[in-house]
């Protein structure tokens, strides 16, 4: 029984050796990226918002937060729509791929965490 | 040959995509975390039973009781789990992490099923004369089901 348990206890730890991705894990915080632009595009959806934006050259991903977190601290679709001018602070993905993590943006004079 | 991630984002971009992805998403995994309790809970405890613990129940009145149960978290599961999908499609189909969680819900399913077919009967004899096959099929089941929702948790991070 104890053999049995402790199998299991492995089976449901062996994900963990996979690389992460929409965990903030997957992320290097210690580059921070300051980002002032446009989006081009904005997904307003759930588990978390999503948008791309030119930005050094490059077409990003941007992960945003789930929308009833960003509603409730006072960010609407409307402020981030596509053309309306953005401030981002988030962290690039680790594996190099062009997506950021944002923890804030700033849009429409406001100021919201997204973490 | 089917193309995935064509597949991924005609789901996603589907209405039911759209419906998926707004305010019904956070109440979609609610309830897919209701039907994982009912599910594991009860086919777990279950399969405990089957495996040799807890000797002091009897095995076809645990059975009555939980399988039911297992069955309606199953029922919760599948279009809440449907719901969350359609609204992250175009990731999901190319994760491997949720393609090898799909796989285990198979063979888990294939597994119940198999064990209704095989021990159904015997159950009532359980209590005096266990049979070693049909206790490896439970502990298939409850690795099985926990892996599946290790992995369906890992989806978020992987």
């Amino acid at each position: 029984m104890k053999k049995i348990l402790i199998a299991a206890a492995l089976a449901t730890a062996l994900p963990a050796a996979l690389q992460a991705h929409h965990g903030w894990s997957g992320y290097d915080a210690t580059k921070v990226l300051n980002v002032t632009g446009k989006f081009r595009t904005v997904s307003w959806s759930n588990p978390h918002g999503t948008a791309t934006i030119d930005w050094k050259g490059k077409r990003w991903n941007v992960i945003l937060a789930p929308t009833g977190r960003m509603e409730a601290r006072g960010l609407t679709q409307a402020m981030i729509a596509p053309g309306k001018p953005v401030k981002l602070v988030g962290y690039p993905r680790i594996d190099g791929t062009a997506e950021m993590r944002i923890e804030r943006v700033t849009a429409g004079g406001k100021t919201v965490e997204l973490r | 040959m089917i193309d995935l991630s064509a597949f991924g984002d005609a789901v996603q971009s589907s209405p039911l995509g759209v419906w998926a992805g707004g305010e019904i998403y956070p109440i979609a995994n609610l309830v897919h975390l209701l039907g994982l309790v009912m599910l594991v809970g009860g086919i777990g405890i279950l399969d405990l039973r089957l495996i040799g613990m807890f000797r002091r129940i009897p095995t076809e009145a645990l059975a009555a009781a939980l399988t039911p149960i297992a069955i309606a978290g199953l029922l919760f599961m599948i279009p809440s789990g449907a719901t969350m999908f359609a609204s992250d499609a175009s990731t999901l189909v190319n994760s491997w992490t949720f393609q090898t969680k799909l796989m285990l819900i198979g063979l888990a399913l294939a597994n119940a099923i198999a064990f209704r077919f095989i021990w159904q009967k015997r159950i009532g004899q359980w209590d005096v004369n266990p049979p070693i096959w049909g206790r490896v099929m439970a502990a298939v089941s409850i690795l099985l089901w926990l892996s599946v929702a290790a992995l369906g948790r890992w989806i978020a991070y992987s």
